[in-house]
């Protein structure tokens, strides 16, 4: 079996000037100068070689690593971070003596001085000229500044959802210590079933990390109001594939249904035990992106009339909607039972239109 | 009377509930109000609608507002901004603009826009008296010059 021969830093049999040396000469100044530590190992998973900065991240030299004569796991992985010892027959990286090129991973490593640090490494195999295996080369990155931004990131993430959650519930109590006397019940009653139903949308959101919302969510959770409600079979249709909305397409549409219900509880579909709602959507090619088409329709409610006096709920559907999205809305009085139809294009912010002003996309 | 009645004002604001607010409030104030709650409606509108102020969020979901203030200076249009984050919430290339703190509070929008009706720079050399020293400031600079990027 090949070992690398492990007085290849210095090669006092060529001679200066010869292609190998200057060949060797460069191979030097690259590695010693990479900033991403370099172990070469033999078949047997030691260290045979090393560059400057694995030398530094390690706090090991390489002659001392040479010196110990074991596998390099022994050295630098030897330890679990809860202090268990780290037997090579468990380590990753070990059994992952890769068959193939780059194969990738994250370990934490134990320094000389005692302290684990995280790394992220990368392990390709060497092969000698019958294409056997007969060594590794692992680049190795110490991601401690990685783990803290995501860490943050998380405890950001964390804080944001509990502020809003804390400025609703902040808002909800200052409305209801100012109107307190000053404002009938219903108004008071309405006013609570908005800030659920925003509040709810805000669950959605959180469980993605605000990055989107799946549409499905949304209209679940806008027609099933209470936290922990299954949506009644008996009385909703939900018919359409899922997808994901962006933050501020499943506000808005959660709010606009949150309306629509609260229409149908009061006057509509849903004021009578034999009413029924459908919510169907389609999602239709619309540019380079998609369009939603989704369709509220009520059946088995009282006769409507349509209503004397727009309302907030008329004004988010038919007015804010199509103008916040570039999209329609259509909401129909029908005798039968309200019918609204929503045209909501879905792009890749779910706000487009920046894009084609400025070129300059979000921060 | 509140000295606003009757201008024509551009609101541009992104958030449904929020734009409505912003929109009663400048109804209530006398005010014909153009909504736009998309960046490429409100750059349209600055550019060619009959306006005479404008109030712009600063942050416009994925984008900000700037190329509306950029239309809007060319045309020597007065505006504020407004915005939740504070003064430090505005590229410095436009820290003369006066700023309206969010939460809307109609007091607080009433003296700004008044502010930008009654504002008037003297006359420097032969540059033209324009109705707000902020968007004064801005033509002389020109709009090329005050873009951050």
């Amino acid at each position: 079996m090949q070992t690398f021969d492990t007085t290849t830093t210095t090669l006092p049999t060529l001679r200066r000037g010869s292609q190998l040396y200057e060949t060797e000469r460069r191979l030097n100044a690259v590695l010693n100068n990479a900033s991403v530590a370099i172990f070469l190992m033999d078949d047997r998973q030691h260290c045979v070689y090393m560059n400057r900065a694995a030398e530094l991240l390690t706090g090991f030299s390489l002659t001392e690593v040479l010196t110990r004569d074991c596998p390099l796991h022994d050295i630098v992985h030897h330890t679990y971070p809860d202090g268990r010892p780290f037997p090579l027959a468990e380590c990753a990286i070990d059994r992952a003596f890769p068959e193939n090129n780059q194969e990738r991973g994250e370990e934490v490593f134990v320094h000389k001085d005692g302290h684990f640090y995280p790394v992220g490494f990368t392990a390709s195999p060497i092969r000698d000229d019958e294409a056997r295996i007969i060594g590794t080369i692992i680049e190795v990155r110490d991601i401690t500044e990685e783990k803290a931004a995501a860490e943050r990131q998380r405890l950001l993430t964390n804080e944001l959802n509990h502020r809003v959650k804390n400025t609703l519930a902040t808002v909800q109590s200052i409305a209801a210590q100012t109107f307190k006397g000053k404002t009938d019940g219903v108004a008071r009653q309405t006013f609570d079933a908005r800030m659920v139903a925003l509040s709810n949308t805000h669950n959605v959101l959180t469980a993605e990390n605000w990055e989107s919302a799946s549409l499905r969510s949304v209209v679940e959770g806008a027609v099933a109001p209470h936290a922990l409600a299954e949506v009644d079979t008996a009385r909703f249709d939900l018919v359409g594939p899922d997808t994901r909305l962006h933050p501020k397409v499943a506000v808005t549409l959660a709010m606009a249904l949150h309306e629509l219900m609260t229409n149908a509880a009061k006057y509509g579909a849903l004021s009578v035990p034999e009413g029924r709602v459908g919510v169907s959507w389609t999602l239709e090619p619309e540019g380079s992106g998609e369009r939603l088409d989704l369709v509220w329709t009520e059946t088995g409610g009282p006769p409507v009339a349509p209503p004397t006096r727009r309302g907030f709920g008329s004004r988010l559907i038919e007015r804010q909607l199509p103008l916040e999205f570039d999209g329609g809305a259509d909401l129909t009085f029908a005798p039968t039972g309200v019918i609204c139809r929503l045209r909501i294009p879905l792009t890749a912010l779910g706000w487009h239109g920046q894009e084609r002003v400025t070129g300059r996309v979000a921060r | 009377m509140s000295g606003l009645q009757g201008r024509r004002v551009l609101l541009v604001e992104d958030e449904s509930l929020v734009a409505m607010l912003g929109e009663d409030m400048l109804l209530d104030l006398g005010c014909e109000v153009e909504v736009a709650m998309r960046l490429d409606k409100a750059v349209a509108l600055a550019r060619g609608a009959d306006l005479d102020m404008a109030i712009l969020d600063v942050n416009l979901g994925d984008t900000c507002s700037y190329p509306v203030a950029d239309a809007l200076f060319e045309r020597g249009i007065p505006f504020i901004f407004a915005t939740g984050y504070g003064l430090s919430g505005i590229e410095p290339a436009y820290n003369a603009i006066p700023v309206m703190q969010k939460p809307y509070q109609v007091a607080q929008m009433e003296r700004l826009l008044r502010h930008l009706l009654t504002c008037k720079t003297p006359p420097k050399g032969n540059m033209p008296s324009l109705p707000c020293g902020c968007s004064f400031w801005a033509k002389i600079v020109g709009p090329h010059q005050i873009r951050a990027d």
